[in-house]
């Protein structure tokens, strides 16, 4: 599935709102409802399909993913600019043309029909760290503290493709925040691939198992 | 205490407190209480979520034939269904025989229910048709009314679903009064009554009571503070855009304004659809693209397709539970005096195609995330302020009380400017 931007189908015109979001289309919702019946298959996979370096990269990769949003929690509320930094290397982390996709629904619903906890591209996700480095974002303030724990990663190639992983893990997220403790629990799906620049996230897609249900503040990044 | 005592210590009835409850809610302000006290809030399930109406459902949440979800009435719990012959249906969720809830999943496809603790068998109707073992019960019991306990009334307007278990509320059309040309006009935005479903919701618990989340729902004053991230950010990142019209909000031309019934209605479609709703709207995922599609798909009508993809405009309140605001429906669940659901779901239209559906969802995601959290956050704080610090009795809700900008208007509707706390008057005016 080719998901690169048709952007000479949309000319030569000057976009207000930067960077211009030309990669949602038609095309990327039909990749992300296929990879995210794919991620949430019941299937017994071939572990050894990717090479031993690969995993390791791609471990490293989202270990790294994690740090820094814990990193970035922990930073907001006094060091509101070494919060930007992590967030900064965060958002480094992804492809250009990305998604990251909170649920709502059990199954996986299509985000073209009933809407997402979260389905926001580059653009929104630059906007959601400039929100929290204003220091007006009183969801935040104070701030949310997180520990993130994930394991049970499994890694296949994607259909098709020699530069693209989909991956999959379970997570615990421990938020305190006022003095209050929260338990967030799910698993994460996600695409990688290899660009120019080395291996980024396409996708990161939360699954939480209580998506359906009453949530609490989750305005930081999960 | 003897276990005689005990009963009969359960059994004595509250002592009366009309006489003192009347000072709680005066003209200008509100006493903490309202807000902090089990026993208010206990009243209120009964004397305002059961003796007025109540939303429900949206019709298009139950489609089809044999479709329920489950709703409630305060803390009453109700299943809502639609019968094989597409009637719809609501009764409690709680089985006639020792209570337990008949049904246990919160949406689905049933034609009956049956209740999984001795097997009683209801349909969709809430009517008893199956008792395991019937013979051993005797005329005595026969003469009762075994159903599933329903409301008084059930009403629709135009999809909505509303229900009372006051049988003296006056009718639905009659509740909802002036407000309905506003809901009329809401529905319109989304493309008439035939053509709005629903589409998902984002479901939010929060630590405060529900009026602190309907108080909000009429207040045009917070915006710039409450919201100042996503302004600040906006203004960054972009210059400007939504929203930016409240920094001088008196001076605008939006209006607050007080409907029939404790209902009201913030007016801010001469600033958001004055010039362009949707060249204000924050930027989607995929907002070019679409704008191109728009574009070539709709000829002359491409600006007014793209600015019914956003907000109607309107942040129009159905006292007590229901809240149109954008494109989104609100509905808010009272949980404990100090716990509160709060639903926004998301809608779609059936005559939109998928390019304008998928936008519509795409907007609706925006705001609960970098918005409502604020509000909800400072809902929490409010609380935690009433309930710790007692000495401080009042909520105030004197702005523009006494400036006289709050006027008389057309169709017995009061107007004021869009801060006014006229919302909040006249709601507890209802209350």
């Amino acid at each position: 599935m080719n998901v690169t931007t048709q952007s000479s189908a949309v000319g030569q015109r000057s976009y207000h709102h930067q960077p211009p979001s030309l990669y949602v289309i038609n095309s990327f919702y039909e990749w992300v409802v296929e990879v995210s019946a794919d991620l949430a298959r019941i299937a017994v996979r071939d572990s050894a399909a990717v090479k031993a370096a690969r995993v390791d990269e791609i471990t490293r990769l989202l270990t790294l993913e994690a740090r820094l949003l814990d990193q970035g929690t922990l930073a907001q509320e006094n060091q509101r600019a070494l919060a930007q930094e992590a967030y900064g290397h965060w958002l480094a982390l992804f492809a250009d043309e990305c998604a990251y996709w909170i649920l709502a629904n059990i199954p996986a619903a299509d985000p073209r029909q009933t809407v997402a906890l979260e389905f926001h591209d580059r653009r929104r996700l630059l906007d959601r760290v400039a929100r929290l480095g204003t220091g007006f974002a009183f969801s935040q303030s104070p701030a949310s503290h997180t520990s993130r724990q994930w394991s049970g990663l499994e890694i296949w190639p994607s259909p098709n493709r020699t530069d693209e992983w989909r991956a999959r893990c379970s997570f615990m997220l421990v938020e305190s925040r006022e003095g209050h403790g929260r338990v967030l629990s799910g698993w994460n799906g996600f695409v990688l691939r290899e660009t120019p620049d080395g291996l980024r996230i396409v996708l990161k897609q939360i699954n939480l198992i209580d998506c359906d249900r009453m949530q609490g503040n989750n305005s930081f990044f999960l | 205490m003897t276990n005689i005592a005990k009963i009969s210590a359960l059994a004595s009835a509250p002592p009366d407190t009309s006489g003192v409850w009347d000072d709680l809610v005066q003209q200008d302000r509100a006493h903490r209480r309202v807000y902090t006290d089990d026993s208010i809030f206990a009243r209120e399930m009964d004397n305002i979520f059961a003796a007025t109406w109540v939303y429900l459902a949206h019709e298009s949440e139950i489609p089809e034939p044999n479709d329920f979800k489950l709703s409630w009435i305060g803390l009453r719990e109700v299943i809502v269904a639609r019968d094989e012959d597409g009637l719809v249906h609501a009764f409690s969720n709680r089985c006639s025989h020792r209570g337990a809830s008949v049904c246990r999943e919160h949406q689905g496809n049933a034609a009956d229910f049956t209740c999984p603790y001795h097997g009683w068998r209801f349909d969709n109707r809430g009517q008893l048709f199956g008792i395991p073992g019937k013979s051993a019960y005797g005329p005595k019991f026969k003469s009762r009314d075994m159903n599933l306990a329903r409301p008084a009334q059930l009403g629709s307007y135009k999809g909505f679903v509303f229900a009372t278990l006051n049988p003296d509320a006056p009718p639905l059309l009659q509740h909802l009064g002036n407000a309905a040309r506003y809901l009329d006009a809401w529905i319109d935005h989304n493309g008439g009554p035939e053509n709005l479903c629903l589409a998902g919701a984002h479901r939010f618990r929060l630590a405060c009571n529900w009026k602190m989340v309907w108080d909000n729902a009429g207040d045009g004053y917070h915006v710039p503070f409450s919201h100042q991230s996503l302004l600040v950010m906006t203004n960054d990142r972009y210059g400007g855009g939504d929203m930016a019209y409240f920094a001088d909000a008196d001076r605008s031309r939006m209006s607050n304004n007080a409907l029939d019934n404790g209902h009201t209605v913030i007016d801010q479609r001469p600033e958001m659809h004055g010039e362009s709703a949707w060249r204000q709207q924050r930027p989607q995922p995929g907002r070019e693209p679409y704008e191109e599609h728009v574009a070539a798909t709709y000829g002359e009508q491409a600006q007014r397709v793209l600015d019914t993809t956003v907000g109607a405009g309107m942040n129009l309140n159905i006292f007590p539970n229901l809240a149109l605001i954008g494109n989104q429906v609100q509905v808010v669940q009272p949980l404990a005096v100090a716990a509160t659901g709060v639903h926004w779901y998301a809608t779609r239209r059936r005559d939109a195609d998928a390019e304008v559906n998928t936008m519509r969802l795409r907007t609706q995601e925006d705001f609960p995330v970098m918005g409502e959290m604020d509000d909800a956050s400072n809902f929490e704080e409010c609380q935690r302020g009433l309930t710790n610090s007692p000495e401080d009795e009042w909520v105030d809700m004197s702005r523009h009380y006494e400036t006289g900008k709050d006027l008389p208007a057309e169709e017995g509707i009061v107007r004021g400017p869009v801060t006014t706390d006229l919302h909040m008057r006249n709601y507890y005016a209802e209350w």
